[in-house]
């Protein structure tokens, strides 16, 4: 009896192996799209794994702005379609991806939600075919300030290293100015971004405040989930101020070991990437005073529009917006209104519409509070970057003050010159 | 390299023993988990790839018996011992299968199963992670200063746990019956099954064993970090690089190898930050070709 | 020679070309773009996986860092095209390029195989493991050649040679598959010849051979160099496809895929991996397109291959029709 049952078991599990295996050769082909008059625009992004939350709060906003567009009647009756897929934070998948998106699905546009390494695949695959490409998220300045990586048919719209460096070391410049901050250490992500985040701070530093001294630099892997050996240096060197890039999970447990530590009782922590809803809900009893840029938060702006794009997104979705999710919303309106400016998909008279273009943004701080895409380097300047210190409750931010634009600009041309991109 | 940095402090008491400290609390907390690693491999003979997803589960076990009970004791170790059934569980239903199969098979097995947790976390918990269960109050004091070494008390507690820890299991596998067995199934298991030992129960009750060990760890990484999908894959290679640097199978060569690797990283960030991680591969890499039946390994 | 087998060569060299003539057929009759990137990438990944079943369904070893020759076949086309010496060859790049990148693998192979083979069983596997992670650690280290995590940026040009364009989608099309295929074909004749017969003997009873008067040493060292050079050509083709390299394709996630090909399609069948590229791929791409939950899934299928089957799916068919 016995042996029976379990032969038969065996045989249900080795025809369901059968029957999946042909099931995914007959189904996987991907199926010709049928000829519609949609606008499409394809999205390569992150939706599995532990960044999720990056692709699904980018697309979340995209939706969120795209029926508001269709409802609305969509371009002379042409709906945009949004096709999203999940690269899984591989650049040879971003590239593949994207080759299906312009080969099979034809799409209009690509609409790049990928994290760093996986945005300088997409810019390769997008270069050779010349399709429309709208970047957010990735903030590697390189991505668009070195010109022999840019592309005329790429824009970007998401905050950028060296802009964010430029705006925290003038507010950390203050504070030490203030406070008598001396002594430094950083502690930033062993991958390209906090390298370039711990570069750019430390040299613009040197330009508001000089006479530091950086008393030593921790490199943490990225997801490492033990910050002791770090942490011990820091107890130990005493710094006056710390300066971190590490971002969601990563700082939310460096800061909690660091608390065993006390170190935050006699140490500034400049953490740039704090101030995202997700990370500061997630830190177990918030320190009060932690320094942090205002990745996103509906205090900041200061607006009526802020807080109403804050409320429209946490009514749908039940969440508060994140940090991608306003680059996403400010890259799809500027694509909705080329669209409606030009009435065409042409990727040339899209590029035009869109080009050197100053809009009205509940992210801008420009004049009326706008945003503009520079005509340089086709790079969203202008959003709003602000500092503060953190509260341990809703809306965990206070005494916020915006960065100063000019003096950012003004800055990142000295550094494109050092670089020798300008 | 900044060999000076590295010189400095070890002519620096605070610099040494602070590091070192530390070390020691990164070794013991993987030792705890490499243990159960090294106890599987040695009694039956199968790589758990799974072993690090035991260990992000016994972080998400811990979190959700925190939110509800709200104890700290009660969710570490309820925790853990959640993960030691789910671990029975998986021995009965999945591994107990194939342990007659081509190494091949066994190592895709287990890590279909992390594939398979890394996105059922994330449908039960949600796709962001969650924040750190948090340490009992007792312990949010002043870190101690121990001969200039600054020691949160919290991690002393750490370190005497996982050294009670590895003391109990020292004492099974050499003093009690239990432990004769174990060691006897590893080298014979025909020859116990001959003199009527349930093998099968014998192999459950080890990769239950294990399996709690990794859970113990996953739930006290919870208390001061963030609990994340994918959170096992980092710890799963540490604890391979300790089993086979101690020796596979070897508890006491596991306890020696996670002080090596404690402290390789301890210091290694102060020597070379950037290249921490190729300096555990390299002593890996140097122990398999100079000795690869690990330090305290028994060569076969 | 040592390696040649005059009757299966002619009928393998027919087949191949065949098998490639209505490939390319199959282009036109079918000319969604999405299907040839699949075919390719099957190509590439097929002969991946391949070069591990070397090792792992003829020789018996378990190797977990194959991923470290793909990977260095991948950055030294990038490097190499990149680099003023190469590059100033011009219309000869490509194919110079691509020749250094199998032949630095093979030398890589030659040094970590030579280390390697000395261990057995579960030593072995870690030991590439380990020699792996260093590799894809000194490729995150040496950021100003690498380019560390971010990859080898910036692209590289591929000018046409002997009338081929790779930069045009059927040129790169053809071009993948007829290296891949006349690749699979020389393979074939290594893994029938009485070297192959050796290996496969090494696996069974590692005692006879070595009575037979033949090292077991050398005849593993050649296989792994020959294991590690197929995979850097296959690394090779991948970035041609992407005009890039990445650290990724070092890390020990990327060593599991042909893994995963080799037990979804079968180790103890020649083209088995091949077909374990094709499900692999095809999976990749409608479970993508379908739900966010990929490991899940993969998770599953697995499972099922693993407990339901317990072998491959070509060597199940083979085994089926009877006719091995």
């Amino acid at each position: 009896m016995k042996k029976i049952k379990k032969y038969s078991r065996r045989e249900v599990l080795r025809t369901s192996a059968s029957i999946t295996s042909v099931l995914t050769i007959g189904a996987g082909f991907p199926s010709i799209l049928k000829a519609e008059n949609n606008i499409k625009v394809g999205i390569p992004t992150i939706l599995s794994g532990r960044v999720a939350q990056l692709g699904i709060s980018v697309t979340n906003a995209i939706k969120m702005a795209v029926n508001n567009f269709n409802n609305a009647g969509g371009l002379d009756g042409r709906n945009i379609e949004l096709i999203i897929r999940d690269s899984r934070a591989k650049p040879d998948e971003a590239a593949r991806v994207c080759r299906n998106f312009i080969n099979s699905d034809k799409v209009d546009v690509i609409l790049n939600a990928e994290a760093s390494g996986a945005s300088f695949a997409v810019q390769e695959v997008i270069r050779e075919s010349g399709t429309l490409c709208l970047h957010t998220v990735s903030e590697t300045s390189s991505l668009t300030a070195d010109p022999s990586i840019r592309a005329w048919n790429a824009f970007r719209f998401s905050r950028i290293g060296i802009h964010d460096a430029v705006g925290s070391a003038k507010y950390a410049a203050e504070i030490a100015k203030e406070k008598g901050l001396k002594t430094w250490m950083s502690v930033n992500p062993d991958y390209a971004y906090g390298r370039d985040s711990d570069d750019t701070f430390f040299w613009a530093l040197k330009k508001f405040s000089p006479g530091f001294e950086i008393k030593g630099k921790g490199w943490p892997k990225i997801f490492q989930p033990d910050y002791t050996e770090v942490i011990t240096q820091i107890a130990r060197a005493k710094p006056d101020a710390i300066y971190t890039s590490l971002w969601g999970g990563d700082l939310v447990s460096f800061i909690d070991q660091a608390l065993l530590y006390g170190i935050f009782k006699n140490t500034e922590l400049f953490a740039i990437n704090l101030a995202d809803y997700t990370t500061m809900s997630a830190v177990r009893n918030l320190p009060k005073g932690l320094h942090s840029a205002t990745r996103y938060v509906a205090a900041w702006p200061n607006t009526q529009d802020n807080r109403d794009y804050d409320k429209s997104y946490t009514d749908i979705y039940g969440d508060h917006p994140t940090n991608w999710s306003w680059e996403a919303s400010v890259g799809i309106d500027y694509l909705i209104n080329a669209l409606k400016e030009t009435r065409s998909t042409d990727t040339k008279k899209l590029a035009e519409a869109i080009k050197g273009k100053t809009r009205k943004s509940f992210m801008g701080v420009g004049d009326g509070n706008t945003v503009s895409i520079r005509d340089r380097d086709q790079t969203i300047v202008d959003y709003s970057i602000g500092w503060g210190t953190t509260i341990s409750n809703e809306p965990y931010m206070t005494g916020i003050q915006g960065a100063d634009w000019n003096t950012i600009k003004e800055l990142e041309n000295e550094w494109l010159t050092d670089k020798g991109w300008l | 390299m900044e060999i000076f940095a590295l010189l400095d402090c070890i002519i620096s008491p605070a610099c040494l023993l602070s590091q070192a400290a530390g070390g020691l609390k990164i070794g013991m907390l993987l030792f705890l988990v490499a243990s159960g690693l090294t106890l599987v491999f040695g009694v039956l003979g199968v790589i758990n790839f799974a072993h690090g997803a035991l260990y992000m589960l016994g972080a998400y076990f811990s979190w959700q018996i925190m939110s509800i009970t709200g104890h700290f004791g009660l969710s570490v170790i309820l925790g853990a011992l959640g993960v030691g059934i789910f671990g029975l569980l998986f021995e009965r239903i999945l591994i107990s299968r194939v342990y007659n199969a081509d190494l091949l098979v066994q190592i895709l097995l287990c890590y279909s199963v992390v594939l398979i947790l890394d996105d059922l976390v994330m449908i039960i918990w949600g796709d962001e992670f969650l924040s750190s269960v948090g340490v009992p109050e007792v312990f949010q004091v002043p870190p101690l200063f121990i001969f200039d070494a600054i020691i949160p008390p919290f991690h002393l507690a750490i370190i005497s746990m996982s050294f009670i820890v590895g003391l109990i299991l020292w004492f099974i596998m050499t003093k009690t019956r239990f432990g004769r067995l174990v060691r006897a199934a590893a080298v014979n298991p025909k020859m116990l099954e001959a003199l009527g030992i349930n093998i099968n129960l014998l192999r459950a009750c080890v990769f239950m064993l294990g399996s709690f060990l990794a859970g113990l760890g996953g739930a006290l990484a919870a208390s001061v970090g963030s609990v994340v999908s994918g959170m096992g894959n980092s710890i799963i290679i540490e604890s391979f690089i300790v089993t086979v640097i101690g020796g596979m199978g070897s508890i006491s060569g596991a306890f020696l190898a996670s002080l090596i690797i404690g402290m390789a990283r301890s210091f290694g960030a102060v020597a070379m930050p950037l290249f921490t991680d190729g300096l555990m591969f390299l002593i890996m890499v140097l122990v398999l070709v100079l000795r690869p039946q690990g330090l305290m390994g028994n060569k076969k | 020679m040592l390696f040649l087998n005059k009757d299966n060569f002619q009928r393998d060299v027919f087949l191949g070309l065949l098998v490639w003539l209505i490939l390319i057929m199959f282009y036109f009759i079918f000319p969604d773009p999405g299907i040839h990137d699949i075919i390719q990438k099957v190509f590439i990944l097929g002969l991946f996986a391949m070069s591990l079943n070397i090792l792992i369904g003829y020789l018996g070893l378990i190797a977990f860092g194959h991923a470290a020759f793909f990977a260095s076949g991948a950055y030294t086309l990038g490097l190499f095209l990149q680099s003023d010496f190469v590059s100033n060859l011009a219309s000869f790049s490509i194919p110079v390029a691509m020749l250094l990148a199998v032949l630095v693998s093979g030398i890589l192979a030659t040094l970590i195989g030579a280390i390697c083979i000395r261990l057995k069983d579960i030593y072995f596997s870690f030991l590439t493991l380990a020699f792996q992670m260093l590799i894809y650690s000194i490729i995150l280290a040496l950021v100003n050649i690498t380019g560390g995590d971010q990859g080898l940026m910036g692209g590289f040009p591929k000018p046409p040679f002997l009338g081929i364009n790779l930069g045009k989608p059927f040129d790169f099309y053809a071009f993948t598959i007829f290296i891949s295929i006349i690749t699979i074909v020389i393979l074939r004749q290594i893994i029938e010849s009485p070297f192959g017969y050796g290996l496969r003997m090494i696996r069974d009873n590692s005692e006879r051979p070595a009575a037979l008067g033949f090292s077991n040493q050398k005849h593993k060292l050649i296989a792994f160099i020959i294991a590690g050079s197929i995979a850097g050509l296959a690394g090779s083709l991948q970035a041609l496809l992407d005009v890039g390299a990445y650290p990724e394709w070092a890390f020990w996630s990327k060593s599991a895929e042909p893994l995963f090909m080799i037990l979804l399609g079968g180790m103890h069948s020649f083209l088995g991996p091949l077909m374990g590229a094709l499900i692999f791929e095809i999976l990749n791409d409608f479970v993508t397109a379908n739900t966010r939950y990929y490991g899940l899934v993969l998770g599953l299928v697995i499972l099922c291959f693993v407990l339901g089957l317990k072998k491959g799916l070509l060597d199940w068919i083979l085994i089926k029709f009877n006719r091995k």
